[in-house]
């Protein structure tokens, strides 16, 4: 009998030993930590993204994964719009064994799971952060994916100074990388090409009450032409309530951050409000066909392009992948840095030769009756947008 | 510039000392600071939003949203803070901590994470102008509700049977009810009064705003709570003075702050709190009796 059983236990060895042996053979897995915000103020922004590139995630893996060969197990982690909870969270999809790191639409989230990804060579990308300081704070394995503020400011001021603005109000909050720097970016590029800035305002995010702010505006000696903020929600639609309710009718120009159904809504609160988006989608793009085929996918329209941001954050690490020819971190890292004119559905991506954050298209959106309408689409020349 | 800084000032004073009054209230009756208050004020701009997508016409919206914030408010109390009647000070307050991270979490996941937009009529965009001097609709109608809602209150409190026992009741409790008042009816109306002045609160925070979102209430209710500790906790006086006190102090710092220092606002006001309280320690002007706190 005791021979018996232990012939037994050896064929149930083999058996299990040969399953698992065939099973790592057969489908390569590879771990992809999203630690995004499904909460609080960056939910709004993380979630539409995140979106996308599960819509991309899905899309590879039946085709066999990345590179065709990786199949991809997407780990979604809340980091609750919290700094410090996001390092926390990346933490945990490390040691899940995390060889890609996705990171929240904002420069701060992403430096604190960058500085725990760096040691290790992870390659990380933030879902829409667009802080140009952002990659420089964390070193190589951190990439932006979206058009850098320091880019978007500078189309938004070449469409200033073309339309012949003069003069400008810039509103900044140092409460964020994105609401501090956005316009002192536009304030360099506008006083370059002609432009002088007449007076800065400062709001901490969340502030019930702008009107001694507007106060202000409104009793400037030299009257600006222009007001320029990065502020978002909730803060650009009570700063433009209180703005226009004060009687003043200066036109206010944004960034990526307002191109939003919640900025949308406010109807002709926000009429001739300019602002920026990574695409448009014209009638027979390859953007129109993401859009159809996104509706189908999630049931709803896109609400904004952060959704085919995060698509095309899908196809950059399939090509990384493909290029390295494995799963090493480092590799693909090294393959996102020297992807060049990489077609993506909104335009030609490239990061060779930049600081890892993107060269792309923006494209310039106004608000006008409650719809958001193309204005142009532009590459900024490099010589003109300011240093980081 | 000057006088219309006043006004500024006037106009945030009166929706922080609506926020105020609405945490003292309850806090004289039953000693608990609401920190769910700001939800009650949150759910009040989600009703509006809802009624005005449902078509109602908008003082039915108003109507609408205030009385779902008084509402929510007595049904807040009955099924979260009634059981715990009695309870320590901090279990209290842990209890209304948990109220409010769970209603956050509820309209994020039930609603939207994203802020809606409430499209408020156009005439609360427009402007009187007189000369070079111009009023805002909003700011002026933030002053006048806010104006309207104390003194209705201080009516209220000074001519009904239910008012004079909820002011005795602030003063010793224990002796309201050897006098035959139920307890039960005394904190359901604190709640109620609470939840119409967050509600109103709401109407004049959403109409500066022109958007809801699920955690709009949080910012309000921390500076209702500095209001009402500077105004002496318990005493709804000085949570009106504390109110006022603390919009005039943020509207006049953020009008003459240079640029270089304004980012330390919200410090400086702080500091302005302490220094109050080091001169007197139990506010502006104290409630009657000292509180369990």
């Amino acid at each position: 009998m005791p021979s018996l059983y232990r012939l037994h236990r050896a064929a149930l060895c083999a058996a299990v030993f040969g399953i698992a042996a065939i099973s790592t053979a057969s489908a390569e897995e590879i771990i992809i930590g999203a630690a995004t915000a499904q909460t609080g103020g960056l939910a709004p922004y993380d979630q539409p993204a995140l979106a996308g590139l599960r819509m991309s995630l899905d899309e590879l893996n039946a085709k066999g994964g990345l590179a065709g060969k990786y199949t991809v197990k997407l780990l979604i982690k809340d980091t609750r719009s919290d700094t410090a909870q996001t390092a926390t969270v990346a933490q945990e999809l490390i040691d899940a064994g995390a060889k890609i790191m996705i990171t929240p639409c904002d420069a701060d989230p992403s430096i604190s799971a960058g500085q725990l990804t760096q040691p290790l060579g992870i390659p990380t990308l933030t879902l829409c952060g667009s802080a140009p300081v952002l990659t420089g704070a964390v070193g190589d394995v951190m990439f932006g994916t979206y058009p850098a503020d320091n880019v978007q400011a500078t189309a938004v001021a070449d469409f200033a100074v073309s339309e012949g603005k003069k003069k400008v109000f810039l509103l900044t909050s140092p409460d964020s990388t994105y609401t501090a720097n956005l316009p002192e970016y536009f304030g360099k590029v506008f006083e370059k090409k002609g432009g002088a800035i007449v007076g800065r305002g400062t709001f901490s995010m969340g502030q019930p009450d702008f009107s001694a702010e507007i106060t202000n505006i409104k009793g400037l000696a030299d009257k600006p032409d222009l007001i320029m903020t990065a502020a978002y929600e909730p803060d650009f639609p009570a700063f433009i309530q209180q703005l226009r309710g004060a009687g003043i009718t200066i036109p206010v120009y944004g960034a990526d951050a307002i191109g939003t159904p919640t900025i949308k809504a406010l109807g002709k609160l926000v009429d001739g409000v300019v602002y920026t988006a990574a695409g448009y989608a014209e009638p027979g793009s390859k953007l129109e066909a993401f859009n159809t085929a996104f509706t189908k996918y999630a049931g709803h329209a896109p609400e904004s392009t952060y959704e085919v941001n995060g698509y095309e954050i899908g196809l950059i690490l399939d090509q990384a992948v493909k290029t390295a020819g494995s799963d090493d971190p480092r590799a693909i890292r090294d393959a996102i840095a020297g992807l060049k004119d990489f077609e993506g559905i909104t335009g030609k991506i490239t990061y060779a030769g930049t600081d890892r954050m993107p060269l792309r298209p923006v494209a310039l959106m106004r608000y006008e009756g409650g719809e958001g309408k193309h204005v142009e689409t532009l590459i900024p020349d490099a010589a003109d947008v300011p240093a980081p | 510039m000057i006088a219309q800084q006043i006004i500024n000032a006037v106009s945030l004073g009166g929706v922080y000392a609506l926020l105020a009054l609405g945490l003292a209230i309850v806090f004289s009756i039953v000693g608990l600071i609401n920190f769910a208050h700001g939800e009650l004020m949150t759910l009040s701009g989600y009703a509006l939003l809802a009624s005005l997508v449902l078509g109602f016409p908008f003082p039915v919206a108003v109507l609408v949203a205030v009385s779902c914030g008084a509402l929510a408010a007595v049904a807040m109390e009955r099924i979260a803070f009634r059981p715990m009647r009695g309870a320590s000070v901090t279990s209290l307050l842990l209890t209304s901590f948990a109220v409010s991270s769970l209603l956050k979490v509820v309209f994020q996941n039930g609603i939207s994470a994203r802020p809606q937009a409430v499209a408020m009529p156009g005439w609360m965009t427009g402007a009187f102008s007189f000369g070079d001097f111009t009023i805002g609709v909003g700011p002026s109608i933030s002053i006048v509700v806010s104006a309207l809602a104390l003194i209705a209150l201080e009516v209220f409190l000074r001519r009904s049977v239910t008012g004079t026992a909820m002011r005795a009741a602030a003063e010793d409790f224990d002796v309201v009810r050897l006098m035959g008042i139920p307890a039960s009816r005394i904190i359901a109306t604190a709640f109620l009064l609470s939840g119409l002045l967050a509600g109103l609160a709401a109407m004049l925070w959403v109409a500066q705003r022109a958007s809801v979102d699920p955690l709009m209430g949080f910012t309000p209710v921390l500076k209702a709570f500095i209001a009402a500790v500077v105004g002496g906790l318990g005493s709804l006086p000085g949570a009106v003075a504390g109110g006022f006190l603390l919009g005039i102090i943020e509207v006049l710092l953020q009008a003459t702050l240079p640029g270089a220092i304004a980012p330390y606002r919200d410090a400086i006001v702080l500091s302005g709190v302490i220094a109050v309280l080091l001169v007197r320690p139990q506010g502006l002007i104290p409630a009657v009796r000292a509180q369990r706190s």
